[in-house]
């Protein structure tokens, strides 16, 4: 698997990673990190095509190896077939990631030593 | 009586035709999930991160009404997001209650003033409202000052139009259970009908992860916060779910119970886990491997005692056993000398 990360990157978190599987175990891998990743993913596709949108669904059994996404510019969801999938670009921001809540709580500190 | 004895009725009469019927898994509460989008942002929800345009989706009246249908539980709670916000949510609660569902609209009540003249009273519909401790505790909790004091003039106003109100709090690590009785206190002296309190599950995706409580912790806790509780107090849920809280009792998870709907679809395995989504109740029900879920199981559910997978099986072993039976009469009748 070929993966390269933004310098915005921090640890732990995907937002700008590029994965390009080289097999199918690694595509499996890689639509796991796509379906738990909270922002839109970049999907190109081996025709070339890219779509944007969130990954919520995906399914991997003996008959069936596909994901389901939210496209970004259009309503309803989208079926895409692993075969069909080049590489998973995490292109959004991840929305669960980050320090609120340290913020917040040193916020609250300052303004009681006020 | 914390629950209207109505409603008792009601699930207990569907409680037992499903064990008569022999169905081994069956919907107690439907968490119907219409909207995510939320005007607060508290630290241990991890329920609203997501991008815009998935916030912006919601489900339709219609969809909301075929989900209720299609489950068939006695119960509907809309957590959300903030359900408030969705436009046609007075809607969706109109045609629930059409239907009998017992529902429960858990609001931070932010909006509730602003909303209310939207709905009519009714022994179907209660304003669950999130209430995380006093003012202080409460305030910190939803990261946002006044909110407390938002919450309880909302409360009163729809007390005083005649709706049944309830407050549901969700406790962590850092509770203070002399402070937390004293919030029992608080609620119950503005008249509201009962309290639902829950442990607080450790969501991937929240914000603070320092504060969720372990199962030892959560014994010890909610001991202390329900051995010699006061009469007055009322909580609107099952008497046999407080004991496992406590520690008293040793269950083990049922998530199908809960079952949850969203704008995804039916999430498996549970409210709080997201191992993907299907199309129709039937399939939820009949392919998730629920065998991979619950304490000892799951290494995400080690420490969950949460509502949502605990109550159900509580009520289960209410109508299971002349000793569950018992034991729910026994600690509604004396669980202030417990």
């Amino acid at each position: 698997m070929s993966q390269d990360q933004s310098s915005q990157n921090q640890e732990g978190n995907l937002q700008g990673s590029v994965i390009r599987p080289a097999s199918d175990e690694e595509l499996s891998v890689a639509v796991d990190q796509a379906f738990d990743y909270r922002g839109d993913v970049t999907i190109e596709l081996k025709s070339g095509e890219s779509i944007v949108g969130y990954v919520f669904g995906r399914t991997h059994n003996d008959t069936r190896a596909e994901l389901e996404l939210f496209p970004t510019d259009k309503p309803g969801q989208m079926t895409i077939q692993f075969a069909d999938i080049a590489a998973i670009i995490f292109s959004g921001k991840d929305t669960a990631f980050g320090q609120s809540w340290e913020t917040w709580v040193q916020k609250k500190k300052e303004e009681g030593k006020k | 009586m914390a629950v209207p004895v109505s409603q008792m009725w009601t699930v207990s009469s569907y409680v037992i035709a499903q064990k008569l019927k022999r169905v081994k898994r069956y919907p107690l509460v439907l968490m119907l999930e219409p909207i995510f989008r939320c005007n607060l942002a508290c630290a241990g929800c991890g329920k609203i991160q997501y991008p815009d345009h998935v916030l912006d989706r919601r489900l339709s009246p219609e969809q909301c009404w075929a989900a209720a249908d299609e489950c068939g539980a006695p119960i509907v709670s809309i957590p959300g997001g903030e359900p408030l916000i969705h436009p046609e949510m007075s809607e969706i609660v109109r045609g629930l209650v059409e239907r009998k569902k017992y529902v429960y609209l858990c609001t931070n009540a932010v909006l509730l003033e602003r909303k209310i003249e939207e709905y009519q009273p009714s022994k179907y519909l209660t304003f669950s409202i999130h209430m995380d401790g006093l003012r202080d505790e409460h305030d910190l909790a939803v990261c946002r000052d006044g909110v407390y004091e938002v919450a309880v003039k909302a409360i009163k106003t729809a007390l005083k139009k005649g709706f049944r109100v309830t407050t549901n709090t969700t406790l962590f690590n850092d509770a203070n259970p002399q402070r937390v009785r004293a919030f029992f206190d608080e609620m119950m002296n503005l008249g509201v009908e009962g309290m639902m309190i829950s442990p607080g599950y450790s969501y991937d995706k929240a914000p603070d992860q320092h504060s969720f409580l372990k199962r030892e912790r959560t014994h010890d806790l909610f001991s202390k916060l329900l051995t010699n509780r006061k009469r007055g107090w009322q909580f609107n849920q099952s008497p046999l779910f407080l004991e496992f809280l406590m520690g008293k009792r040793d269950y083990q998870c049922t998530p199908w119970g809960n079952p949850t709907y969203n704008v995804f679809g039916w999430q498996k395995p549970c409210y709080l886990l997201q191992d993907g989504y299907v199309s129709d109740f039937a399939t939820l029900l009949n392919e998730t491997d629920w065998d991979n879920y619950g304490t000892g199981r799951n290494e995400k559910c080690k420490d969950c005692m949460v509502h949502c997978g605990y109550e159900a099986t509580a009520v289960e072993d209410t109508f299971s056993s002349w000793s569950g039976f018992a034991g729910t009469v026994k600690a509604t009748l004396f669980s202030n000398a417990t």
